[in-house]
């Protein structure tokens, strides 16, 4: 993590934020999205009636993640946005849900990826979000149409 | 609690090649044959996890889980060291590495459930 940086602007405009860490951030986004759509896909065709709402979400966070992997790893401005959009959302939706179930927890059976802030998840889907946000953010020059002048600057 | 023999042999094989990949990493190193030789022997460790798991199913050692989410897993599992090779060597810099030790962590994850669901281990 700590060199990274260096390697960035050694490397200069060329790299995509599909590149170097962004890399490992798309595929553990990647193994994310397989794993809530294996569980969505689970938890509906098996025991739906049990908790609509909880397994809702987890196909809802299945899609999110599908969108934050792909959008992520394409290139282009308007995919940019849509991982703004798609990482942003799983940000909302860890929080909201996360609060929710250590509130509530009788409405939250503990079924859903994003429970008590993804704690049976090893609380990745907490920290995955503010990764991205930071990784989006770092990389929001490479793909702006901004004038050349802003590129100078040496710190990212 | 009894746990399986081929879940213990399997972190091993897991941990190590998470261990090599992150170790490559970190002395700065592109994907190199011996990081990709430790995917290709998690690769084969769920081969044989997999040919063994027919063998015992079929000589009549009952599941404690379900046998269709314990295949489920496999056969994802199965997917995961390909899916890693094919987006590391895309690139080929030391973060390929670090993707090539996540699937070593992502697999042992599954193991664990795979386990979980063989044997009903509270582990």
């Amino acid at each position: 993590m700590r060199t990274h940086r260096t390697e960035k602007n050694s490397a200069g405009p060329t790299r995509h934020r599909n590149s170097g860490p962004g890399r490992l951030l798309i595929a553990v986004y990647g193994v994310f999205a397989l794993a809530a759509t294996a569980r969505a896909v689970f938890q509906i065709s098996t025991k739906f009636a049990e908790a609509p709402l909880a397994y809702l979400l987890t196909a809802l966070a299945a899609g999110v993640y599908v969108l934050a992997t792909v959008s992520l790893a394409m290139p282009g401005q308007r995919w940019y946005w849509i991982s703004v959009g798609a990482v942003g959302l799983e940000l909302v939706g860890v929080l909201t849900v996360g609060l929710f179930s250590l509130l509530d927890p009788e409405a939250f059976p503990n079924d859903t990826v994003w429970s008590l802030f993804g704690r049976g998840y090893g609380f990745v889907p907490l920290l995955l979000p503010v990764l991205g946000l930071w990784w989006l953010y770092l990389n929001r020059r490479g793909r702006a149409v901004e004038p050349a002048t802003e590129r100078a600057s040496p710190t990212a | 609690m009894i746990v399986d023999g081929f879940f213990i042999a399997g972190v091993i094989v897991c941990l190590a090649s998470a261990v090599i990949c992150f170790g490559a990493a970190a002395i700065r190193q592109p994907p190199n044959d011996v990081t990709i030789l430790s995917i290709a022997a998690v690769e084969l460790f769920l081969l044989v996890y997999g040919v063994a798991a027919i063998i015992r199913q079929a000589g009549g050692e009952a599941i404690a889980g379900e046998a269709w989410e314990f295949w489920g897993y496999l056969l994802t599992a199965l997917c995961i060291p390909l899916a890693g090779f094919w987006w590391a060597i895309l690139e080929r810099s030391r973060w390929s590495n670090v993707v090539l030790g996540a699937v070593g962590i992502t697999v042992f994850v599954m193991l664990f459930r795979m386990e979980q669901i063989w044997d009903r281990v509270p582990l």
